[in-house]
């Protein structure tokens, strides 16, 4: 089984952006970058199906900048179970949107020929949940999505996935796209001897050039950000008690915000 | 002078509620620009739902009936959708950004070769059009543009208003041509939550419980108060960790995004990743015994008490307005 993972670099969930204001561009340098979390729980699913079957070969995908994502690279996926890494890095790619990037890892799959993709659900700095889903129609495969448990069954798989107010269990042929969410796997931790034994996983970095791609251009650009609107003052709630508390509670919010 | 199509979402003959919100906003925006506003929507049986989406502002509603469209399917529904826009020719497509739009529009949009932008919360026409939507978690808005024709602008839930400002939808009929064939992931069961149980990121009020509930056992409490509002029942990541309640209830950053009308944070101390599930709640209560919890800090109403004598008070008291 030749499976691939699309990861990605994004900034640590506690970054703060303290915006002044309207800004039309965010200031990235100082931010902290990680591995997308989701994207963590991907790596963990195809280490995890490589260990059941006994075989197979992991191939972790990233489109970004290699000075800044090789070390991710190394840590959270070659010394986790991933068996090499592919880097697409061109400047031409910096303001690619989901489409442009699941064109560029198309290229990627089409050319090394793969049985299973997995993606994390979504990227926690564009919060686009876009990628995976795209790059299955790219390659022409089935997609699913959402994924809370997986079973692989010779040539097929079958998927539970949460829905409003229940599950779907779907099945799907192989090759097929996985986006994976939080409660499919608990990550494991890289030792320290597997990250030293990581630097050995051969590494390849190449440009849309290398993959017979002109860069696709984006679709969607964005013309400012701007910093979420203030949030009035807390109305503290006291009162002797907290069952007294509680009563006021329940008055003010049938009365001044009428929600009950 | 947008024309806009708006997915009417149906699943198990339920109408998204989202769609109701989607069809008010695109006829508050086409009032102000011009065009017109269009459902499209299909089912397994005959269904009119003219008459709502008329009442919302639909001008007028594209209906296919199929026996294809008993269970979602992603490639059936992208087909018919590719087709809908390709004869109707919009110039925007609204899907409400559910578990199923989710799975289409991305599809969609990448079949067409359009612009895809997801879970917006607002819709403006300056030059062309410019989508709102948070990113990095609610840290900030984006304000995004797109150069392509119709782009696909999925929804959140619960961003927009609903705004009864029309009349009647004209029905028209519309005939896809479905290849089967092509259908490769298929859903083989679904299983229902238990009845009575509102779907987290679709509920007007959530409650919440974090690691103040102490274990497993005081969730009931949770319960309890979200029974009472008639809420759905979430949780901070640290007991969904601590294996107290199930995944599917935890509201963040790697949980779900929600936006209901009142959200209820017991026992939750306010971590930046827990804030950016539900920071854009239009109401939110903090219970908390510690005064200076983060949580109070995008709170409206706060009590800084025990949780244990606060929770059984204030379900009791919802109770008695209910009644
Ligand atoms: C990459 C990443 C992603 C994450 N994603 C999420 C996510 O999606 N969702 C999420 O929630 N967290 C997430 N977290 C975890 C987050 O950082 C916090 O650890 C978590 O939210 C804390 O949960 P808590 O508030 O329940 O627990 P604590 O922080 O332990 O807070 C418990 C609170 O209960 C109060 N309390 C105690 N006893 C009582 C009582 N008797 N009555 C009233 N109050 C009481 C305390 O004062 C305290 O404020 C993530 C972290 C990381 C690194
Ligand atoms: N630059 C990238 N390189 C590799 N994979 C990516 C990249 N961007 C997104 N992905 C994958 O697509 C998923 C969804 O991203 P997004 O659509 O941006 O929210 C991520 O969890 C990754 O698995």
């Amino acid at each position: 089984m030749k499976i691939a993972v699309c990861v990605k670099q994004v900034p640590d969930s506690e970054v703060r952006l303290n915006l002044p204001g309207p800004v039309p561009e965010l200031d990235r340098s100082a931010f902290t970058m990680v591995i997308n979390p989701y994207d963590q729980f991907a790596v963990e699913e195809a280490v995890r199906i490589k260990e059941r079957l006994g075989h197979g070969d992991i191939t972790a995908v990233t489109v970004g900048p290699a000075a800044k994502v090789r070390e991710m690279l190394k840590k959270d996926c070659l010394a986790v179970g991933c068996d090499r890494a592919v880097i697409v890095d061109d400047a031409a790619l910096a303001g690619a949107d989901p489409l442009a990037v699941a064109e560029v890892l198309a290229a990627v799959l089409r050319r090394d020929r793969y049985d299973l993709v997995l993606c994390g659900i979504k990227a926690i700095d564009d919060d686009s949940s876009q990628v995976g889903v795209m790059l299955a129609e790219l390659l022409d495969w089935p997609h699913v999505g959402y994924i809370g448990s997986l079973d692989i069954t010779g040539d097929g798989l079958t998927a539970r996935r949460e829905i409003e107010g229940g599950v779907e269990v779907v099945a799907s042929p192989l090759p097929c796209v996985l986006t994976c969410g939080k409660g499919l796997n608990e990550p494991r931790l890289p030792s320290l001897p597997n990250i030293m034994k990581a630097g050995m996983k051969p590494v390849e970095v190449i440009d849309c050039a290398g993959l017979g791609l002109t860069p696709p251009a984006p679709l969607t650009a964005v013309k400012e950000y701007t910093p979420p609107p203030p949030r009035g003052a807390c109305v503290m709630i006291t009162a002797d008690d907290d069952a007294a508390a509680a009563r006021e509670l329940a008055r003010r919010l049938h009365e001044e915000a009428k929600i009950i | 002078m947008p024309n806009i199509a708006v997915f009417i979402e149906q699943r198990a003959g339920q109408i998204k509620q989202v769609a109701w919100q989607m069809l008010s906003e695109a006829r508050h925006l086409v009032d102000a620009h011009g065009g017109e506003v269009w459902g499209v929507h299909w089912h397994a049986a005959d269904c009119d739902v003219s008459t709502t989406a008329g009442r919302y502002g639909a001008h007028k509603v594209v209906t296919a009936t199929a026996p294809e469209f008993e269970r979602y399917d992603s490639e059936l529904w992208t087909q018919a959708l590719a087709q809908f826009v390709q004869q109707h020719k919009p110039d925007l497509l609204l899907i409400g950004s559910t578990a199923m739009g989710k799975d289409l529009a991305p599809r969609l949009a990448a079949r067409l070769r359009t612009a895809c932008i997801s879970d917006a919360v607002g819709l403006s026409w300056e030059d062309g059009l410019v989508v709102k939507r948070p990113v990095y978690a609610g840290k900030c808005f984006a304000h995004v543009t797109a150069r392509s024709v119709c782009p696909v602008v999925g929804i959140r839930p619960n961003a927009f208003a609903l705004r009864e400002t029309g009349d009647t939808a004209a029905a028209v009929v519309f005939k896809p041509v479905l290849d089967a064939s092509r259908a490769r992931a298929s859903v083989t069961a679904v299983e229902t939550a238990a009845a009575g149980k509102a779907a987290l990121t679709e509920a007007e009020i959530v409650v919440s419980g974090g690691r103040g509930i102490k274990g497993p056992e005081n969730y009931r409490l949770i319960e309890d108060l979200a029974g009472a509002l008639g809420a759905a029942a979430g949780a901070s990541r640290a007991i969904v960790d601590a294996g107290w309640v199930d995944y599917s209830h935890q509201v963040g950053q790697t949980g779900k995004t929600v936006a209901p009308n009142l959200y209820v944070a017991c026992g939750i101390s306010g971590a930046i990743q827990h804030l950016a599930g539900m920071s854009s709640s239009k109401c939110i209560v903090a219970i908390n015994k510690d005064p200076a919890a983060p949580i109070f800090k995008v709170a409206d109403y706060g009590i800084a008490g025990d949780l244990f004598a606060v929770l059984p008070a204030l379900t009791e008291a919802v109770r008695e307005f209910k009644r």
